[in-house]
């Protein structure tokens, strides 16, 4: 009631100011008016009575403030006053006004981005159904560094008939297939092979049509795909017609009947889903009976009731159980189970990233506030006058805190505005660098929240900088400030000024050796030798033809192709092989490998990497022999097994240097094991990693469905024309992704490229803002100390000295800012190394290059303030106070 | 209170109960509020327009009181207020409260050591 009547009253006062103050003028006169006839009743004349009524109540102004001050709506009216004082006063101040703003804006726009991109990565649920329950269960083996190792149908099925935390398990495992029927030509199709109750485990609706179900399964149903999302909307302009169309998918018929809801893909992204019985490879007898012929994902929804802790011991213990029961498929590398929600596992490999940018850009704001700091502060000193006068004039402290805290708050709003605004391109940059990281990153845009960080960062920064100036007090004389009318800095200003000059060159030098560190991985694995020729080799995917498509055996059809484009004008060269170096090279698992004179350890196991490579794949890449020949057309058609290793398994397993001609076997998944005669050793090439790491790899012959061509002159100009002879010999070919080598490392480099790019962004503004702050400063203590060097310079001082001097105050700042940033540093690494473990130190070398970079850039920005010092007019100097 | 005939300083937040006891009795405008509490405390309170208005503005917003313009009896417009039914419920708790207050007060003064034995 009262808070209501009070609201009510204050609003009248605000929107019916007129009428308001006419009946307070009205009331008061009508007062004045009885006074002064009872004055008349008591005797005076009308003159004397009024005069008396007039003294009796004292300045009726007064009281109608007095009156006024009694709603809120007056302290409201007081705040507008100082807003628009402040406005005025800033429009004035142009300079400072703009460098602050932007300043502010910088520092607010990257935080808001990045904010937004965590939000949107780290916290946003997925759109699945009850997405906290939805669980992806992974098998590692941590021994033979396989991060997935996936599950093979056997494994499953003992899930399937033993876990009760589960109703039902999602299976997805990718497939290739060559489609025909998406347009002219036939594509290679990325797609999601899953079992009828993947959708319903995933918890995803169709956009069109409808999802697959449990009737999709076994050998008998017919070949059904669905399409996602993304894939519908560009190959297919969102056209719900296509729903019944029929596709050639691997050769089969296959008919569309939906298309899927917009949804993160995980773990890969694929263009369409098929069920089970349309991918050839899914029917075979061995992919449903062997334990180890292991391809497929494994998802889960759990239970009603039944807790993620539950769900994770009990498929421990089947896991366990399978592991004892079939222990020759579990022997390598101390096997697994992960199970994590589905949310925590995509989000997973940005957190580190993330949380390091959320670091970066926090820095960035704290520099920007500090560098904003010093500004006010500097303004604050040469206003001194201003705001001794006003305290004079009767402004108590917190009308003056007020003024301060006013115009910080209109500095802060416009800076933060201007950082929302910034804040959308940012948005769009660090989403497409982080879906390097995380897909959800790539859907992230711009939400009202970024609007609430930008308002709490200016309400920080605005409080923070009203709080900076010194007020002059009321103890002290203020008259100092109105009398000598000069600019007089005290000991504590001028420590505040060093103190944030400091601290911005200490967070400087931390995101400087930070953004050196991650520039020097990045020049080291440009300039690493990889081992292969990279330079002019195109590679070429050209999936194996289904027998319908190419007219002959695919022996045949790899023959001819070697053939044909070998006979193509500026070819060198042709190999083939069933891998494309640094692509997907590790797509095979290490298999377990015999050497026949070499007796294991007890419990030794050793895996190799397996390679399927033509003949002239060595030489055509680059890769030397050590000894021995490479595979020959003999040796293809010899049909006795063959192996060249490399030489990192040379070393190891055969001590005695005595390698050609010995036998070697390899354990595949399927069938008994292959012994080998061993015809060269390689050099060693990392075709996983670009940061070559020595590896044991055993090449055999086979495969064929990467085509390497070497090229005498300009690479990229030989695609259209091998394209055109692989489909002159079958005309329904897919041929895809054509790259050189190099290509193909810049691309897998490319994280490296982008975080050393982000960050020497933020390390630049940084120093940027910290250059400038350094140089205010110094040319702020200079232009309060011109009387001094004046002075000095009267009585014989050399310029040389006081230049000297300046430097060596900018220098000071700069070098204790390094100290104090070394050591910040420091702490900070070791705590985040405990925190997540794997935080590198960086080098000597980034730290003691951001070092000078920053002592560098103070001397430069203390070189114009030092040569104004020693340029200082003694007699202008003097005559300045 | 003094006794020296002087106008008294009126003792804090005691301005609004007198107002709203002058006004228990008839609605009256400001001067007249004055006026009156002046001449029932026989000139020991004068109270100035400077605390006069914005207790009428206090005790408005605060929906105790009511003000409304009328004729005077010299056919001049006044600025009338009157007390509101929360205005009259608030008087009637702030005048127990003062009682007891000064009750006890008085005890304390007039405590001499005999009692306290």
């Amino acid at each position: 009631m009262k808070l209501t009547s009070r609201l009510a009253g204050g609003l009248r006062a605000l929107f019916h100011r007129n009428q308001v103050e006419a009946e307070l003028d009205d009331e008061l006169r009508e007062f004045l008016q009885r006074t002064i006839e009872r004055n008349i009743s008591r005797g005076m004349d009308v003159e004397e009575a009024t005069r008396a009524a007039r003294i009796e109540i004292g300045s009726i102004d007064v009281v109608k403030e007095q009156v006024r001050d009694v709603g809120w709506e007056s302290r409201l009216e007081a705040f507008w006053r100082d807003i628009r004082y402040a406005i005025r006063t800033l429009f004035r101040a142009k300079g400072l006004t703009v460098t602050v703003v932007l300043t502010l804006a910088l520092g607010i726009g990257a935080n808001a981005a990045i904010f937004s991109v965590v939000r949107g990565v780290l916290l946003r649920p997925l759109v699945n159904r009850d997405e906290d329950r939805l669980i992806y269960i992974r098998q590692t083996a941590p021994g033979i560094s396989s991060e997935n190792m996936t599950f093979s149908v056997a494994e499953i099925g003992d899930f399937k008939s033993r876990v009760r935390s589960f109703n039902a398990f999602g299976e997805f495992s990718t497939v290739d297939f060559t489609v025909i029927g998406l347009g002219p030509e036939p594509r290679v199709v990325k797609a999601g092979v899953v079992n009828g109750s993947f959708f319903e485990v995933m918890g995803l609706r169709p956009v069109v049509g409808r999802l697959f179900n449990t009737q999709d399964d076994g050998p008998k149903a017919a070949s059904v795909v669905v399409l996602t999302h993304r894939f519908w909307t560009t190959q297919f302009n969102s056209d719900p017609t296509v729903i019944g169309r029929t596709l050639r998918v691997a050769s089969h018929p296959a008919t569309v009947i939906g298309v899927l809801e917009p949804s993160v893909p995980y773990p890969t992204a694929t263009e369409i889903m098929a069920n089970m019985v349309t991918s050839p490879h899914h029917m075979e007898a061995t992919m449903q009976t062997f334990r180890t012929h292991r391809m497929t994902e494994l998802f889960g929804r759990l239970a009603p009731g039944a807790k993620l802790e539950t769900a994770r011991s009990e498929l421990a213990a089947v896991h366990a159980d399978m592991m004892r029961e079939h222990p020759e498929a579990y022997s390598a590398g101390n096997v697994e189970l992960r199970v994590t929600r589905l949310r925590d596992q995509i989000a997973g490999p940005a957190r580190t990233v993330l949380l390091l940018l959320l670091a970066a850009a926090v820095v960035v704001f704290v520099i920007a506030c500090s560098n904003v700091a010093n500004l006010i502060l500097a303004r604050s000193v040469r206003r001194e006058r201003e705001l001794a006068v006003r305290a004079s004039l009767g402004a108590g402290r917190r009308a003056l805190r007020r003024t301060l805290l006013a115009e910080s708050l209109v500095l802060c709003t416009a800076g933060a505005v201007l950082g929302v605004l910034l804040a959308e391109p940012f948005v769009a940059l660090v989403g497409r660098y982080a879906g390097r990281f995380s897909i959800r990153a790539l859907d992230v845009t711009l939400d009202a929240s970024v609007l609430w960080v930008g308002a709490g960062f200016a309400l920080v920064a605005a409080v923070l900088l009203a709080y900076v100036p010194r007020l002059p007090s009321t103890s002290s004389p203020a008259g100092l400030g109105l009398a000598t009318g000069g600019v007089r800095i005290t000991a504590g200003t001028n420590r505040k000024l060093r103190a944030f000059a400091m601290s911005q060159i200490a967070c400087s030098f931390v995101l400087l050796a930070g953004a050196g560190t991650l520039v020097a991985t990045l020049v080291k694995l440009q300039t690493t030798n990889t081992g292969y020729n990279t330079r002019n080799v195109l590679v070429f995917d050209i999936p194996t033809p289904a027998p319908n498509v190419a007219r002959d055996a695919p022996s045949d059809f790899h023959q001819q192709v070697t053939r044909r484009v070998g006979e193509l004008p500026g070819v060198e060269g042709v190999a083939r092989a069933e891998f494309t170096p640094w692509r997907d090279a590790g797509s095979w698992p290490a298999m377990p490998i015999t050497v026949e004179g070499y007796t294991p350890a007890a419990g030794e196991e050793t895996y190799a990497q397996p390679r399927f490579v033509s003949a002239n794949f060595f030489s055509l890449l680059g890769v030397p022999l050590l000894a021995g020949q490479e595979f020959t057309e003999a040796d293809r058609l010899s049909k006795e097994p063959v192996a060249i290793v490399s030489q990192s398994l040379a070393q190891r397993m055969f001590p005695s240097r005595d390698v050609l001609n010995r036998h070697m076997s390899v354990k595949w998944p399927i069938g008994e094991p292959t012994s080998y005669r061993i015809v060269g050793v390689a050099a060693d090439v990392d075709d996983m990693n670009v940061r070559p790491q020595p590896g044991l790899t055993i090449y055999t012959l086979g495969g064929g469905s990467r085509l390497f061509v070497r090229a005498a002159g300009d690479p990229h100009s030989l695609v259209p024309k091998v394209t055109r002879v692989i489909r002159e010999i079958a005309a329904n070919q897919a041929v895809e992704h054509a790259a050189t080598l190099e290509d193909i490392r810049a691309e897998m480099l490319s994280p490296d490229r982008l975080n050393a790019f982000v960050f020497s962004g933020f390390a630049g503004i940084a120093l940027l803002i910290a250059v400038v702050g350094v140089a205010g400063v110094l040319a702020f203590l200079v232009s309060a100390r011109t009387r001094e060097f004046g002075v000095r310079l009267a009585i014989g001082s050399s310029p040389r000295l006081l230049l000297a001097g300046v430097l060596r105050d900018g220098m000071r700042i700069a070098v204790v800012g390094v100290a104090v940033g070394v050591t910040g540093g420091y702490a900070v690494v070791v705590a985040a190394q405990r925190l997540f473990g794997s935080v590198q130190l960086p080098g000597i070398l980034p730290v003691i290059a951001a070092a000078a970079v920053l002592i560098g850039a103070a001397i430069v920005a203390s070189l114009i303030p030092a040569a104004r010092a020693s340029r200082v007019d003694v007699l202008q100097a003097l005559r300045s106070e | 209170m003094s006794s020296a005939g002087k106008p008294s300083v009126l003792v804090q937040g005691t301005l609004d109960m007198l107002i709203l006891k002058t006004l228990a009795l008839e609605p009256m405008h400001g001067y007249g509020i004055g006026a009156r509490i002046e001449q029932i405390s026989k000139g020991v309170f004068q109270v100035n327009a400077g605390s006069l208005f914005p207790a009428f503005r206090r005790l408005e917003r605060d929906g105790l009181i009511r003000a409304e313009w009328r004729s005077t009896e010299n056919n001049r417009q006044a600025k009338y207020y009157a007390l509101t039914p929360q205005g009259r419920a608030k008087l009637k708790r702030a005048t127990r409260e003062w009682e007891t207050q000064t009750a006890a007060i008085s005890s304390i003064l007039d405590a001499s050591l005999g009692e306290l034995s």
